[in-house]
């Protein structure tokens, strides 16, 4: 509850102007709470409080309430963790550092300003060669490209000679297999058709074996059917 | 033995050391307790409120300058951290709209750690929209001047009277409903 004091010494200068009138409900209710009133508008608070009565009332509810609040009890906290509380940031890792990315920009923009700039550093005995636009000399390139090219010539003359002995020797091969199979292929044809005459000369052989078997045989019985023929010569043929 | 002020305790706290905060956090824990109980109703919700309550000051507490004091600093930390806490919890409730009572809200008052007159008075305070509820707490269990609620709220100090003074018109009903 504020306590009423006449403060007239602390009020606001330009609260002071303002007029008993011009002073909302909520304007006088603030300097009140605040304890700022000075005579004057303690005058009007305490006229409002007696005349508006719903004014009064809000100022009754505030006194009420103020006491309520002041008989608040304010009980121990239960157990909690506090510790979790104390969130300290974890030490940055080296490879976290901040400056890394920086680092890496930097870097990034040095090997660009080099290939740009077409650097080159060459030593010889040392054997350290950085070079970006590769302009070496025009004689340098002539023999390192006859270089090649001799090179390839004598890779493709080896290859075409190794092809050519290759093909020479699948010719003859193939000739000679070829000139074999005609040889045997001509030996057992003639075979077959010696076999073939030999067969046909049997079998002609056979069939006259046979004719004339059967023409003693009619023969015979000619002699035997007719034996007075045989005596007077009419025997026919 | 002399008590350590906070300026001295918060250098301690920022350079590493444990115990200065807790003893810093120990100095405070019941008023953000009970801020928490009266803003939220519910002794778990007063708990976890606390808690972020806390975990902001620390990360903050480097931001600390000094100017005003730290009382006042923390609670306008609390008091972002229970807006906040209001909108995760009830995101279709604007600061300004008169919360629908709830019976678990109600209940949470008869909570151990609440006595009878405290009872009374959360669950008066429950019924008061967001906005209206942080003057009241501020006002009347902060002991902050109009100027000061303005600074911790981000309000103009005209406003924050009208709050206090629309509040007190809901208030009048619900103590006389109590005391009834």
């Amino acid at each position: 509850m504020p306590k009423h004091e006449s403060q007239s010494g602390g009020a606001q200068p330009d609260e002071l102007r303002i007029s008993q009138s011009e002073l909302s409900h909520e304007q006088l209710f603030g300097l009140w709470v605040d304890q700022q009133l000075n005579d004057q508008q303690r005058h009007e608070f305490e006229q409002r409080c007696l005349e508006n009565e719903p004014f009064a009332e809000k100022i009754q509810t505030f006194n009420m309430f103020s006491m309520q609040s002041e008989h608040y009890q304010s009980d121990e906290v239960p157990s909690w963790d506090r510790v979790s509380t104390f969130d300290t940031p974890e030490k940055v890792k080296w490879w976290q550092w901040q400056g890394l990315p920086t680092l890496s920009f930097a870097t990034s923009m040095l090997a660009i300003v080099m290939v740009l700039t077409g650097l080159q550093v060459q030593t010889n005995d040392g054997a350290v060669t950085i070079s970006f636009t590769g302009k070496q000399s025009e004689r340098k390139i002539d023999n390192l490209v006859n270089d090649r090219l001799e090179e390839f010539q004598k890779t493709q003359q080896l290859a075409l000679t190794n092809y050519t002995q290759t093909i020479q020797q699948q010719q003859m091969d193939t000739s000679t297999q070829l000139t074999q199979y005609l040889l045997g292929a001509s030996r057992k044809e003639r075979r077959e058709d010696f076999a073939e005459l030999i067969k046909y000369v049997n079998e002609q052989r056979s069939d006259d074996q046979l004719f004339y078997v059967r023409q003693l045989n009619q023969l015979q019985k000619d002699i035997y059917a007719e034996p007075d023929l045989i005596g007077s010569g009419n025997i026919n043929e | 033995m002399f008590e350590k002020t906070d300026e001295q305790l918060i250098a301690k706290a920022l350079k590493g050391n444990k115990q200065a905060w807790l003893n810093l956090l120990k100095r405070y824990e019941k008023q953000i307790y009970h801020y928490g109980m009266r803003m939220t109703g519910k002794n778990e919700d007063a708990m976890d409120l606390m808690q972020e309550v806390f975990i902001s000051v620390f990360r903050n507490l480097s931001t600390y300058r000094n100017e005003g004091s730290f009382k006042s600093w923390m609670f306008r930390i609390a008091h972002y951290r229970c807006i906040e806490f209001y909108r995760r919890k009830k995101p279709m409730q604007g600061l300004d709209d008169t919360p629908e009572i709830e019976s678990e809200a109600m209940s949470a008052a008869d909570s151990i750690h609440t006595s009878q007159e405290n009872k009374q008075l959360i669950s008066a305070m429950q019924q008061l929209p967001l906005a209206q509820k942080a003057l009241v707490e501020l006002k009347f269990f902060g002991q902050f001047t109009f100027d000061e609620i303005a600074e911790q709220t981000g309000i103009s100090a005209n406003t924050a009277k009208s709050r206090l003074y629309g509040a007190l018109e809901k208030l009048k009903t619900l103590i006389e409903v109590d005391y009834a």
